[in-house]
């Protein structure tokens, strides 16, 4: 399908799955049949434009009102189109959406507006940023905390709802290593657009070690701006929402941190994860992300540094 | 006319008795205990009445169709008082069960039964209302003539309130003890 | 030539003049069903107006990557009232103006059954979308989308009141369109002029026929749907909430059984339009009347089979999903079977490129694109891919716009001459034909792409990838196109209506009974009609060497 793809970096049709492969393979199909469809019906139309015009002298046309074989035609030719089909649809849905068997290897809880990620085999928890190993039928079991959201990256085929009080699934086989990147795909309120997905499909021993480096406990802070921000995070309550693994921070309300910037990007996808953007966004939540859940502490500068410090450490 | 109107609330009404048996007898939480609060015996008498009252309404039908206006008015007040009697039973079952704390807001089978048995109310009152004005008719001399369709119309609605009920009582009442048993 | 005086008002008192001299307080007051008519349509272009103001709010948000014109708060209660307006204060008040002035007349009738239930059709929709909007003065409108799923649209997740007047101005505009159904399925039933057999009457009066009974039985699940969301808001009852044994997928299963039933609704009507314009400006009987007439019985009985179709997403299962991929695809069927129908229509005719012609075969492509996008969306794992993004946006604009929008503008320029007695400008008309269709496509063309590359839709801002910023631009662009044609329509309604060419009865040569009574009638339509033979009475009047009901066409 690559002629096809006049796209640019990331696409639908770029499959990186086998799940996306299986479904473009029908997507061609049918755009093929579309297309030519579609071409003999507006031919058909400017060709009866121009032949069957309305000139001065023209006589009455024949008032022809019904012709039984051309009504059968009509009736015929979409019934056996979508005959055909429906039976390749009805393939595919079983070959790319199967029962869900065993223990999901990863289970994605949607939030307003952020991801929360758990591997059940490690008890790996993380946000956002979902590292996954290819060649492998991963099961992807899927919670939601509030309302309905939706989670989706193009390359790698179906999109699945978030459904509270539903356990939704995919199988999900990537067959590409690479960074993607996609969106929650259920209006979920004010900051929907900011609800992003990356996806850094690694092969085996990258995938083990960032396994393992998210299996260990939170640094500990190694200076003392650090561990002043530290002590700030807990006693302001930060702990209350965010956990960082080894201390008494256990919630999951907002990201969990433990590891907060090994990430790439914060806010679900809206700002690359820097310093800057840290002190901006604890210095005022509301500004950065508006109608987001963080309250705004109304901190010192001194206090967002020390606390933008600590997380610095938590790689 | 009015048969259009009765066509488009039986989807209203589809509509809630879906919602209620998915969420009663299907939902994750099976509203059993509740269930077990309802009092059929009672409702069953006031299921009576209303029916009578459909009776009672086709009885100052057809004195209206032979002329006796004076029969139509006596069974229209019968109908309106048969109806609110139903409406007092409705009221009662409401009360007991509030007192129970089994409300709107307590439980799926609270939100589902208040929902559908509220609406169904609704329509009856509805109904006494229009029953009512066309006494009010009646008693003005509007109906000396035999030629309104007035009375049949109203009548069809009062059937289809009453033909509604028969499916909720059933549903919502009948079934469960043939579930339990 | 056999002539009689339809049913009902022969008893009626001459009454010919309105009463011209109270102007507003006589339109206010008014139970003539042109009148309402009129009023009906006015609505529909004022919401227009707004609904279209709001389109170009988002699109002005949308044109760069990261744009900060539109809060994001501002931008979803504007995108809920652009889907909301459209839908509900735009297409239905059309659908009911075009219908209310039309068909009496194509039925040769005097006025509908029951004209003061038309009048308060017309003002309970009036007010039910003047409380909609009210919502913007009380606090911020809805802002969980015209669909406000579950459990969003719950007072926790929604705690201010644009949801509560979302629920309650449909639930009143939803009383205005049952009314005014039900007017229509009486008064085609009993007022057909004598002669006039129900298979004969006129293809856009078939439509609405068919059309009422949809909103008769899709409606009451909306109104359902729209009480029990208003219970858990008001008075904390647990339809939707999960973590109270509440199912958020009720709403999806209540709102989508009105919800797909309702774009049928938009569109039947332009169906029939399309169907009228189609015969009279090819010189030639609608090809196979029956097909188009049993097709559209056929969509709507099906229309209520295929709900699931916007859930496909959801996890229902594979057996559930297969079910409804079917059964979609099925209602493909009679929809592509119309669009040959009017092909064959014009094939052998003699074609005038009138400005409603113009936008009858604009109509036939873009709803051949359309369909064929939503074929693609019946077909699950495309389904799968593309839902909720910007591929399905381009599609149900195609449908909506390309297709029932087109409709209504072609049913404006057809009948502005039955309804003032004058010709619709033809240059402005122009002007406005091109600026639209090329915006229009221009718009939404692109937004087929922007889906393919993973734009999601709903979304207030998009990051910077490549390529997205460029489509938006251009769709933005295609937006201001249709904005400034829009300008140009209402120039040359507002020019028209004092300078416009004066129109006589039947400008358009055309055959059916509405161009056999005076442009702009008064408050009796006709005193005569001839007796109803076929399907085409003044075909029948102006060729009596040659009338239908002699050849094997009727």
């Amino acid at each position: 399908m690559r002629f096809v793809t006049i796209f640019f970096l990331q696409s639908v049709l770029h499959s990186a799955s086998t799940q996306a492969k299986e479904i473009n393979k029908l997507f061609g199909i049918f755009t093929i049949a579309a297309v030519l469809l579609l071409l003999f019906v507006s031919s058909l139309i400017i060709y009866i434009c121009i032949r069957f015009r309305d000139k001065p002298g023209n006589p009455i046309p024949v008032q022809i009102g019904k012709n039984n074989r051309i009504e059968l035609l009509m009736f015929l030719f979409p019934t056996v189109m979508i005959a055909i089909f429906l039976v390749l649809t009805i393939r595919t849905i079983n070959r790319v959406m199967k029962p869900a068997r065993g223990q999901p290897d990863v289970i994605i809880t949607g939030h307003q507006w952020w991801w929360e990620v758990y591997y059940p085999a490690t008890g790996v928890t993380a946000a956002n940023e979902i590292h996954l190993p290819v060649n492998r039928n991963l099961l992807i079991e899927f919670h939601s905390a509030d309302v309905v959201h939706d989670w989706w990256v193009p390359e790698f085929g179906n999109k699945m709802d978030v459904v509270p009080g539903k356990n939704n699934h995919i199988w999900l086989n990537i067959t590409n290593a690479g960074n993607y990147v996609g969106a929650c795909s259920e209006f979920c309120g004010a900051e929907h657009a900011w609800m992003r997905i990356r996806v850094f499909a690694e092969e085996e021993p990258a995938y083990q070690t960032w396994l393992d480096a998210n299996k260990k406990t939170a640094s500990i802070p190694s200076d003392e701006l650090a561990m002043r921000g530290m002590i700030l995070f807990q006693s302001a309550s930060c702990g209350s929402c965010h956990r960082i693994s080894g201390t008494f921070s256990k919630a999951n309300i907002g990201p969990d941190l433990s590891h907060i910037f090994s990430r790439t990007t914060m806010l679900s996808g809206m700002m690359p994860m820097n310093e800057k953007n840290l002190h901006a966004w604890i210095s005022d939540p509301q500004l950065v992300k508006p109608d987001s859940k963080m309250p705004d502490f109304i901190f010192s500068r001194d206090s967002v540094n020390a606390i933008v410090h600590y997380l610095t450490q938590l790689k | 006319m009015i048969k259009m109107l009765v066509f488009t609330e039986v989807f209203f009404f589809l509509s809630l008795i879906m919602a209620y048996v998915y969420m009663v007898y299907y939902g994750d939480t099976r509203s059993t205990k509740e269930l077990q609060a309802l009092h059929i015996s009672t409702t069953s008498l006031f299921t009576l009445v209303l029916l009578g009252s459909s009776l009672t309404f086709y009885i100052a039908e057809r004195n209206y169709l032979k002329g006796n206006i004076k029969q139509l008015k006596t069974w229209l007040i019968i109908t309106i008082i048969l109806g609110a009697i139903f409406l007092v039973g409705q009221g009662n079952e409401y009360y007991r069960l509030i007192n129970e704390q089994i409300t709107l807001g307590a439980s799926i089978f609270g939100t589902n039964f208040f929902t559908l048995t509220g609406f169904h109310g609704f329509h009856v009152f509805v109904g006494l209302i229009l029953i009512s004005i066309l006494l009010t008719m009646a008693f003005l001399g509007d109906f000396k003539d035999k030629n309104s369709t007035v009375i049949q119309t109203i009548g069809i609605y009062w059937h289809f309130v009453d033909a509604v009920w028969i499916v909720v009582f059933t549903i919502v009442y009948v079934l469960p003890l043939t579930l339990n048993a | 030539m056999d002539e009689t005086i339809p049913a009902p008002f022969q008893n009626m008192l001459p009454a010919k003049v309105l009463n011209r001299d109270q102007k507003l307080l006589q339109w206010i007051s008014s139970v003539d069903h042109k009148q309402i008519g009129i009023m009906y349509l006015l609505l529909s272009l004022l919401f227009l107006v707004i609904g279209g103001g709001e389109a170009l709010l988002m699109r002005t948000q949308l044109a760069i990557p990261n744009n900060h014109f539109l809060s994001p708060e501002a931008y979803n209660q504007i995108f809920t009232m652009h889907g909301t307006t459209m839908v509900f204060l735009v297409a239905m008040p059309a659908i009911f103006g075009f219908g209310n002035y039309m068909v009496p007349l194509m039925i040769g009738a005097n006025d509908m059954a029951f004209p003061r239930l038309n009048a308060f059709s017309f003002w309970i929709t009036f007010f039910g979308g003047g409380l909609l909007y009210f919502s913007f003065l009380a606090g911020g409108g809805p802002d969980a989308g015209w669909f406000n799923y579950a459990p969003l649209n719950e007072y926790n997740y929604s705690s201010r009141q644009g949801i509560d007047y979302f629920a309650i101005g449909l639930l009143l505009s939803g009383i205005g369109s049952v009314g005014g159904s039900i007017n229509f399925i009486v008064t085609i039933l009993n007022f057909r002029a004598k002669g006039m057999r129900l298979n004969q009457v006129p293809l856009f009066v078939w439509m609405i026929f068919v059309n009422s009974f949809l909103i008769l039985a899709a409606f009451p699940c909306l109104n359902a749907a729209l009480a029990m969301i208003e219970m858990d808001r008001q008075f904390h009852a647990h339809f939707f909430n999960s973590a109270s044994g509440g199912s958020a997928l009720l709403w999806q299963h209540l709102f989508w059984l009105f919800g797909h039933p309702e774009v049928y609704i938009a569109m039947l009507p332009s169906f029939g339009i399309f169907s009228e314009v189609f015969q009279t400006f090819s010189r030639k009987p609608i090809f196979s009347y029956a097909i188009i007439a049993s097709s559209s019985v056929a969509i709507a009985l099906l229309s209520f089979g295929v709900w699931v179709h916007h859930m496909f997403a959801v996890g229902l299962g594979n057996t559930v999903n297969s079910f409804f991929a079917a059964s979609s695809m099925l209602i493909a069927i009679p929809t592509g079977i119309k669009v040959f129908s009017w092909v064959a229509t014009m094939y052998g005719g003699s074609i005038r490129f009138s400005i409603p012609m113009m936008f009858a075969i604009a109509f036939l492509i873009q709803f051949t694109f359309g369909g064929l996008t939503g074929v693609a969306f019946a077909i699950v794992p495309i389904d799968w891919q593309l839902t909720d993004t910007y591929f399905v946006v381009a599609h149900f604009h195609y449908m909506f716009v390309g297709g029932a929008v087109f409709g209504l503008f072609a049913g404006l320029f057809y009948w502005f001459p039955k309804m003032t007695g004058r010709m619709l400008d033809e240059k402005l008309g122009k002007w406005f034909f091109w600026l639209f269709t090329i915006g229009f496509n221009t718009t939404f063309l692109i937004q087929h792409v922007l889906g393919l590359v993973g734009m999601p839709r709903r979304v207030f801002t998009y990051p910077d990838l490549p390529g997205y910023g460029t489509m938006n631009f251009i769709s933005t662009i295609g937006a201001f196109m249709m904005g400034i044609a829009a300008i140009v329509l209402v120039i040359a309604i507002m020019k028209s209506r004092k300078n416009g060419v004066v129109a006589g009865k039947d400008p358009w040569d055309a055959v059916t009974l509405e161009w056999y009574c005076d442009p702009s009638p008064d408050r009796k339509n006709f005193d005569k009609i001839p007796l109803v033979k076929s399907r085409r009475p003044l075909w029948d009047l102006k060729h009596p060497e040659n009338p239908d009901w002699k050849s094997k066409i009727n």
